[in-house]
C-alpha cells in the first residue's frame, strides 16, 4: 500500500497544470499514488495528464463528462487506496517536502488528519509574491494533538481542505464525501465540516507548505442559479450536523459563525442586482437563529457582532426600512423597479415621489 | 382502452355543493395542463351534486366518479388517493375555483426541481361581495428562502406557520406520498392538517410558486368550518396525531418548540372562531388535560416566539 493518495480534480486548467503535476511528481515521498480526475475538460488538460501518466506508473487517470467538483472529488476518494489522502488543486503547487513531512507527523501521532499553514501567491510579470496564511490566527493550537469532534472552536481555523492529509480509514469509516452539486460551488465546506465533527486525533502545524494561487480575481457571479450555492452547501452541512442532535448542539454556534463569514465573502462577488435579496436572506436567517437560541454573538469579532446585532434587532414592521439603511452603500446599484418597491413599503403610495 | 397513467390526478371530494360545483369543475376542465384525470368522490350528497357530476363525466372522459356513503372529506380524499393513477396528486375542494394555469405552473416547477411537493399562492373569494382578499399567511414571505428546492430546515419562521395546513394549494408527488404513507385523517374537520404537515417535515425537497393560482371561497353556505361546533375536538386529535408523527420521525428534539408554538396558535384560532355556546367545552379542555398533552403547560414565557399570542391563549383559557 502506498503512503499517500494525492487527488487532483481537473477542469480546464491547461496553463497551470504542468507546474502542479511536476510539483507532485517530484515529491520526496515516493510511495504515492497520483489520482487525476478529469471532469470533462474541453481544453488540452486531459492530454497533459495522459502524457504524465505514460511516464509515471504512480498515476491513476479517471476521466468523465463534467459533473462538478464534488462528484469528481468523490470519484477520487472512491479510487484511492493509500494510507492517507491529500488534495492538490490543479492551479496550485506544493513544495517537495510537503507530503513526506506531513506523513511522518501523521504516523508518529496516529492522526486522523494533519493540516499545515500555507501561502497564497500571485505572479505578476514573472515576479512571485507570496503571503503566509496561518491556520490559527491566535497561534495557540499548533503542534499538539487535539480532538476536533469536541473542539468546536477549531472551526475558527482558516477553511480549506487541501493544506493537509487525511487518514483514508477515517474518511471511509465516517462516510465522508463531497456534496455532488454542479460546478465548483463551495463543496469543500461540507468536506471540511465532516472532517472536524468526526475527527478525534488531529494536529495543525505552523510550517507552511502549500502554494495557493490567487491570480484570478473573483469574477462577479451573475447567474441566478449560482447566487445561492453557498447557502445550498451550508444547508447540506446543517443536514449532516443534525443527523446527530448532540453534534448539532455542540457545533451550532460555530455553524452560524462560519456561515456569516461565507455570507460576507459571497456578498462581495455576487452581481449587484442580487445583493439586496442576498442580504435580506441573511437577516431572515440570523433573526431566526437568534430566536431559536442557536446564535452566540460573543464568538464574533466586535465589528461583525455589531453588524449582526443591527440586522437582528429590526422588528418586522421596521424591517424593510432599517434593512435599507444597512444596504445604503449599494443603493446606487439598485435597479429602479426594486427602488419603487422599497419606496412603496417605506412611504406607501401617496409619498411615492420621495427621492430615493 | 382504459388508461393506466396520467401526469396529474386531481381529487375532489364532493358533498352537497351544487351551488358552486360547476364553477369548480369548469376551472378544472379548463386547465391549460390537459394530461389529468379528475377523480370526483361523491361523499353521499343529497342534493343535485351527483347529477352535475354525471353530466360533466358524460362530456369529458377524463372524469372518474366514485360514489360512497357519507364519511367526510378526509375519507373521500383517501378513496381518491387509492384510486389515483397520476404521477402527481392535486387535492381540490368543490367550492373553490382555480386559475387555469394552476396545474401547468405547479407541474413545471415540481418537474424542474424534482421536488416532493410544490406550494403555490392563493387568495380568498368573498362570495357575497364578489371580492378577493389576500392573506399573507398562505406562504409567509419572510419564512421561505429565495431559492428552491429546500426543506423545512430552511424555513425562517415557525415551520408550521410558513404554509397553511390545507391540501388544495399544493401539488404532491405520488411516490413521495406513498413512500411516507401519508393519509388524511378520517374525521369531520381538520382532516388535512396531519397530511400536509407530515409531508412538510419528511420532504427533502419543497418548491414554491409565488403566484396566486387558487381562490378559496369564504362564507360558503354549508361550509363545514361554519358548523364546527359538532366537531370542535377534531383539531386536538389532529394536533396529537402530528405530535406522534414528529416523534416517530425522530424529530421531536428539533421540532417540539415549533409544534408547541403552533399548538398555541391553532388552539387559539379554534377557540376564537368557535360558536360562543361551544366555547366553554373547549375552554375546559384547554385549561386542563389538553394543555398538558400538547406540551404547552409548564413552558417558560421565553419558549414562545409570539408572546402576545401566548398571553391571548392564557387569557382565553383562564
Amino acid at each position: 500500500m502506498s503512503k499517500v493518495s494525492i487527488l487532483i480534480p481537473i477542469y480546464n486548467v491547461e496553463s497551470y497544470l504542468r507546474e502542479c503535476l511536476d510539483s507532485v511528481v517530484n515529491q520526496k515521498l515516493k510511495e504515492i499514488e497520483i489520482i487525476c480526475i478529469n471532469d470533462g475538460s474541453t481544453d488540452s488538460s486531459l492530454d497533459i495528464i495522459n502524457e504524465y501518466a505514460e511516464k509515471d506508473s504512480r498515476f491513476v487517470v479517471i476521466s468523465g463528462p463534467n459533473g462538478g467538483y464534488g462528484k469528481a472529488m468523490n470519484k477520487g476518494l472512491d479510487a484511492a487506496t493509500s494510507e492517507y489522502i491529500g488534495i492538490v488543486e490543479p492551479d496550485d503547487y506544493v513544495p517537495d517536502n510537503m507530503f513526506s513531512d506531513l506523513y511522518e507527523i501523521a504516523i508518529k501521532n496516529d492522526l486522523d488528519f494533519v493540516k499545515a499553514d500555507f501561502f497564497r501567491f500571485t505572479t505578476t510579470n514573472g515576479i512571485l509574491e507570496k503571503k503566509l496564511e496561518p491556520l490559527d490566527k491566535t497561534g495557540t493550537h499548533y503542534n499538539n494533538v487535539f480532538d476536533p469532534s469536541h473542539t468546536p472552536e477549531a472551526l475558527y481555523f482558516t477553511i480549506n481542505t487541501w493544506c493537509g492529509i487525511y487518514r483514508r480509514d477515517f474518511i471511509e469509516k465516517n462516510h465522508i464525501r463531497h456534496h455532488e452539486t454542479p460546478g465548483a460551488s463551495f463543496q469543500d465546506n461540507g468536506f471540511y465540516f465532516q472532517t472536524f465533527i468526526y475527527g478525534q486525533r488531529a494536529m495543525i502545524v505552523d510550517t507552511p507548505y502549500y502554494m495557493n494561487r490567487r491570480d484570478n480575481p473573483n469574477s462577479s457571479v451573475s447567474n441566478p442559479n449560482k447566487i445561492y450555492t453557498m447557502n445550498i452547501e451550508m444547508d447540506w452541512v446543517m443536514d449532516i450536523l443534525k443527523k446527530d442532535p448532540e453534534i448539532w448542539e455542540r457545533f451550532k454556534y460555530m455553524y452560524w459563525w462560519r456561515k456569516y463569514q461565507n455570507y460576507n465573502f459571497r456578498f462581495k462577488v455576487i452581481d449587484k442586482s442580487f445583493k439586496l435579496d442576498f442580504l435580506n436572506r441573511l437577516c431572515q436567517e440570523y433573526k431566526w437563529a437568534q430566536m431559536r437560541g442557536e446564535l452566540d454573538l460573543n464568538l464574533f469579532e466586535p465589528g461583525q457582532r455589531n453588524d449582526l446585532k443591527k440586522k437582528i434587532a429590526q422588528t418586522d414592521s421596521a424591517y424593510s426600512k432599517t434593512y435599507f439603511m444597512v444596504s445604503w452603500k449599494i443603493k446606487q446599484h439598485i435597479p429602479q423597479p426594486v427602488k419603487d418597491f422599497i419606496k412603496k413599503i417605506l412611504w406607501g403610495n401617496k409619498n411615492g415621489k420621495k427621492k430615493l | 382502452m382504459e388508461r393506466k397513467n396520467f401526469e396529474i390526478s386531481v381529487i375532489v371530494p364532493v358533498y352537497n355543493s351544487e351551488k358552486y360545483l360547476k364553477q369548480c369543475l369548469d376551472s378544472i376542465v379548463g386547465q391549460t395542463f390537459k394530461d389529468i384525470e379528475i377523480i370526483c368522490v361523491n361523499d353521499g350528497s343529497t342534493d343535485s351534486s351527483s347529477q352535475i357530476l354525471s353530466e360533466y363525466a358524460s362530456k369529458d372522459d377524463r372524469f372518474v366518479i366514485i360514489n360512497q356513503e357519507n364519511g367526510g372529506a378526509g375519507k373521500a380524499r383517501n378513496t381518491g388517493l387509492d384510486a389515483s393513477r397520476g404521477k402527481y396528486l392535486s387535492f381540490l375542494d368543490s367550492d373553490d375555483f382555480f386559475e387555469n394555469t394552476m396545474l401547468e405552473k405547479a407541474y413545471k416547477k415540481i418537474e424542474q426541481d424534482n421536488s416532493d411537493f410544490v406550494v403555490y399562492n392563493s387568495d380568498q373569494y368573498i362570495t357575497d361581495k364578489d371580492d378577493y382578499i389576500n392573506l399573507i399567511c398562505c406562504i409567509r414571505p419572510t419564512a421561505i428562502p429565495p431559492y428552491s428546492p429546500f426543506s423545512y430546515r430552511q424555513l425562517t419562521e415557525n415551520v408550521f406557520k410558513a404554509f397553511v395546513g390545507w391540501a388544495w394549494d399544493k401539488l404532491y408527488r405520488k411516490s413521495f406520498v406513498q413512500e411516507h404513507k401519508l393519509y388524511f385523517q378520517e374525521q369531520r374537520t381538520t382532516n388535512d392538517m396531519l397530511f400536509v404537515f407530515s409531508a412538510l417535515i419528511v420532504a427533502k425537497k419543497i418548491s414554491v410558486v409565488d403566484e396566486i393560482l387558487a381562490h378559496q371561497r369564504r362564507d360558503a353556505d354549508g361550509s363545514l368550518s361554519k358548523t364546527r361546533e359538532k366537531s370542535w375536538f377534531c383539531f386536538f386529535d389532529a394536533l396529537m396525531a402530528l405530535k406522534d408523527r414528529i416523534e416517530k420521525e425522530g424529530l421531536t428534539w428539533e421540532l417540539e418548540r415549533d409544534f408547541v408554538n403552533y399548538a398555541v396558535h391553532f388552539s387559539l384560532w379554534n377557540y376564537n372562531t368557535l360558536a360562543k355556546q361551544t366555547r366553554p367545552l373547549l375552554k375546559e379542555k384547554l385549561a386542563g388535560e389538553w394543555q398538558e398533552a400538547l406540551g404547552i403547560k409548564g413552558k417558560p414565557e421565553e419558549y414562545f416566539y409570539n408572546k402576545q399570542e401566548y398571553h391571548d391563549f392564557l387569557d382565553a383559557v383562564k
